[in-house]
């Protein structure tokens, strides 16, 4: 099969829908001339003109609000929020309105919205362009939130939130794009809520969101040469999640570790971890462990930014002490 | 009791409102949730909502009028005449004259009242956050005199009226409800001013003033502050994984033998197998007995018998010695099972797949059974307790009346709810036979 990057596989998924669905546009800060900095976009607005691709002055709740209220009145609006960290600024167009319009108006309004947009640390970009701030979102009921962990699952949950009927936000990892997956060239969608069994294992299930995947995954290489069999999972989309195929896996092996970039405090681990400490609490031979990023702004030094993520090696040293039935005291 | 409609305070810094229409009549009826009338603030234009059903009665403020937040403009009573007295509408403020009330406060000064005010449109009670003036202190109107908490903020209250603190009717931390007076404002300085706790209001009239010191609780004893350390685990808590505990539940193992092995813990599952192998070293100490299990049944003989009878005429089946293995096979729950029957001095083994009689072959000599059974009608024991063997073992006995079934087994072979159910669908099978086909 043919290997693209996530960057190419993102536009693809684009294109194709554009072509498909002619209420689909896409609105936000350099997208049409440049093609946003991390030059996803490359080539759309020669398609699709800057009727459909349009560069927006830099406002994010003006053009995150005029989004809301295009897909209320029938267009199926994608947005480009060039950072994640600018989430906060659109807090009320996404969570007070976007999220509750189906809900208020009793069915009768929709906002089908797709909000592009990333995570991810370790790019050197400061603490104010470095956050993972999904779970802030996730929190917020009527809003679904897709994190890909390769070009494949980009492609193919893009497609999907485009044609889902409520918003959508979908976190990109900003470091991930120039990574190759193979990518079937057929149409193909995955579904929301099918967490993906990575690599199957028995005696500990270590739970990966978006470029966490890769650490769970080099994780269980690690931890394979010492005898220890791993199973990777990633749910896709955290909401909806997955439970299923979580507490299948973990009801199987009795040890979880849950690995996302988010902070650690309140977050999508904490959230998962306490998901299966809850349904699978009879099944579990040692104490879910949760990996987050460290609750400090991420810093700017390389060398301090490296350690605010979690790492392969971090991982397999958490899932060696839940292996050996050491008394876990904190992770 | 009627209820009394105040003006309700809307904003932050509202004095007054002023009342733009009535959505009722004196006499309408009224639902709790009905509009009542609405009321212009400084900001805005709102419906005030009736808190509870009645009838409308002793309206006092028309449309146009401005009435003070916290006033008494209307109630809501149980009939459309009212009752009472009619709201007192001579100041600005709810006022009653202090004393003349209530007999049991002629302590308490005379002067203007304050009150809890309404700071919201559903509020019951207000906390006193604190006091920003003492008893005696000169206020001015514009003083602030106290901070209070509702459900949504913390608000500062200002004292309203010129003169002197002549009394503090609530403590700080304490909540009042809204209208009740918490201070009283004189206009000369008061010889003796008066500070207390709601509670004491309440309190018994015969009751004296309780001295401040036991207003609050008494602090606890030095020490006892502190919850108590957990104990250490070598105590009495095992710590073990919850599938670990889990496991053992289920295969009937005692977490506690491993802990007196001073096996380190805490316990996971790989550890049940060390557990799975204590038993029988350490059953000469003596461990064994307190893990055997020992339960009898006693039943009539005259079901068996006649079952057994009946099967041999009418279906062939002339191996009773087969019957019961089949009794004892099914009772186990599963659907395969071996039975050892040991009769006069003889060992057979049965696989009984099921409960249809037939359903019943010869096992080979060197399988294991599930279940041992020691025929013994025919003897002359009356009671038997000879400890478990390598499988559970039921004997059965002839006693003067019937049947006595006895089951002995380990605790690890058997937890007590398995043996128990065994042996009681056992002697349900022997007492009614037919039990068995149904």
């Amino acid at each position: 099969m043919r290997e693209i990057t996530l960057s190419q596989a993102v536009n693809e998924a684009l294109v194709e829908e554009m072509r498909r669905d002619p209420t689909t546009f896409i609105l936000g800060e350099d997208v049409a001339e440049a093609g946003t900095p991390f030059k996803v976009l490359s080539g759309l607005v020669e398609e699709f003109g800057t009727e459909r691709v349009i560069d927006t002055p830099i406002s994010e709740p003006g053009f995150l609000g005029i989004a809301v209220g295009a897909a209320m009145t029938g267009a199926r609006p994608i947005v480009d929020l060039m950072f994640g960290d600018f989430i906060y600024l659109v807090m009320d167009q996404l969570c007070n309105q976007a999220a509750k319009q189906q809900y208020m108006s009793g069915g009768k309004l929709s906002v089908p919205m797709v909000v592009r947009t990333n995570l991810g640390a370790t790019r050197r970009s400061g603490a104010q362009h470095s956050q993972s701030l999904h779970a802030l979102v996730a929190h917020i009921p009527g809003l679904k939130v897709a994190m890909p962990s390769s070009a494949y699952e980009a492609k193919g949950l893009m497609k999907t939130a485009i044609r889902d009927n409520n918003p959508v936000v979908i976190f990109e990892d900003k470091l991930m794009y120039q990574d190759k997956a193979p990518v079937p060239e057929e149409e193909y969608l995955i579904p929301f809520g099918e967490a993906k069994i990575k690599r199957e294992g028995t005696d500990i299930t270590l739970i990966g969101t978006s470029s966490m995947v890769q650490v769970a995954e080099a994780a269980a290489r690690i931890l394979e040469a010492e005898g220890i069999s791993a199973e990777v999972i990633d749910p896709r989309t955290i909401v909806p999640l997955d439970e299923k195929t979580l507490l299948e896996s973990v009801r199987k092996t009795s040890r979880a570790i849950v690995i996302d970039e988010g902070h650690q405090n309140y977050g999508v681990t904490g959230e998962i971890a306490s998901r299966l400490n809850e349904k699978a609490f009879y099944y579990l031979d040692a104490p879910v462990l949760r990996m987050g990023a460290m609750d400090v702004p991420v810093p700017f030094s390389p060398v301090l930014e490296d350690l605010t993520v979690p790492t392969p090696e971090g991982v397999a040293a958490n899932a060696r002490r839940l292996c050996a039935g050491e008394m876990i005291h904190a992770a | 009791m009627p209820l009394d409609v105040i003006m309700p305070a809307l904003g932050m810094a509202q004095d007054t409102g002023v009342i733009l229409t009535w959505h009722k009549s004196p006499g309408d009826p009224v639902s709790e949730g009905d509009a009542l009338f609405e009321v212009e603030t400084d900001k805005a234009a709102m419906e005030v909502e009736a808190q509870g059903s009645g009838y409308l009665t002793d309206v006092t403020a028309a449309a146009g009028d401005e009435v003070p937040v916290g006033k008494v403009l209307a109630r809501i009573s149980e009939t459309p005449e009212g009752g009472g007295t009619t709201p007192d509408t001579s100041d600005d403020q709810p006022k009653k004259s202090v004393g003349s009330e209530d007999q049991t406060d002629s302590a308490i000064p005379e002067g203007e009242e304050v009150i809890m005010p309404a700071l919201g449109m559903t509020q019951d009670v207000g906390l006193i956050v604190a006091w920003r003036k003492s008893p005696g202190d000169a206020v001015s109107a514009a003083d602030i005199l106290f901070e209070v908490e509702t459900d949504k903020s913390v608000v500062e209250v200002q004292a309203g009226h010129d003169g002197f603190v002549a009394a503090l009717l609530a403590e700080e931390g304490e909540e009042a409800p809204v209208g009740d007076v918490i201070a009283i404002i004189s206009r000369e300085k008061p010889e003796a001013p008066v500070s207390r706790s709601q509670r004491e209001r309440k309190a018994p009239t015969t009751a004296p003033p309780a001295p401040s010191t036991t207003k609050r609780p008494a602090p606890a004893p030095k020490g006892s502050l502190r919850p108590a350390k957990p104990a250490p685990s070598s105590d009495s808590r095992i710590l073990a994984s919850p599938k670990a505990r889990r496991l053992a539940l289920e295969r009937g193992l005692d977490l506690s033998l491993l802990a007196e092995q001073g096996h380190p813990q805490p316990y996971h599952v790989k550890d049940l197998e060390v557990l799975e192998n204590l038993p029988k070293a350490i059953a000469p100490q003596g461990s064994a007995m307190t893990a055997s299990r020992c339960i009898s049944a006693e039943v009539s003989s005259d079901g068996f018998e006649a079952f057994a009878a009946w099967a041999a005429k009418e279906t062939g089946l002339a191996d009773a010695s087969a019957l019961l293995a089949a009794f004892a096979g099914t009772s186990l729950g599963r659907e395969n099972t071996i039975v050892a029957l040991e009769a006069f001095g003889e060992t057979r083994l049965y696989k009984v797949r099921g409960r249809r009689l037939g359903n019943l072959t010869e096992a080979d000599s060197d399988t294991t059974p599930d279940v041992r059974l020691r025929d013994l009608r025919f003897g002359h024991l009356s009671s038997i307790q000879v400890g478990p063997e390598d499988t559970p073992v039921i004997s059965i006995l002839t006693t003067g009346t019937g049947l006595k079934l006895t089951l002995e087994c380990t605790a690890e072979q058997m937890n007590a709810s398995t043996a128990i159910n065994l042996l009681s669908d056992f002697a349900g099978r022997m007492e009614q036979p037919l039990r068995h086909l149904l």
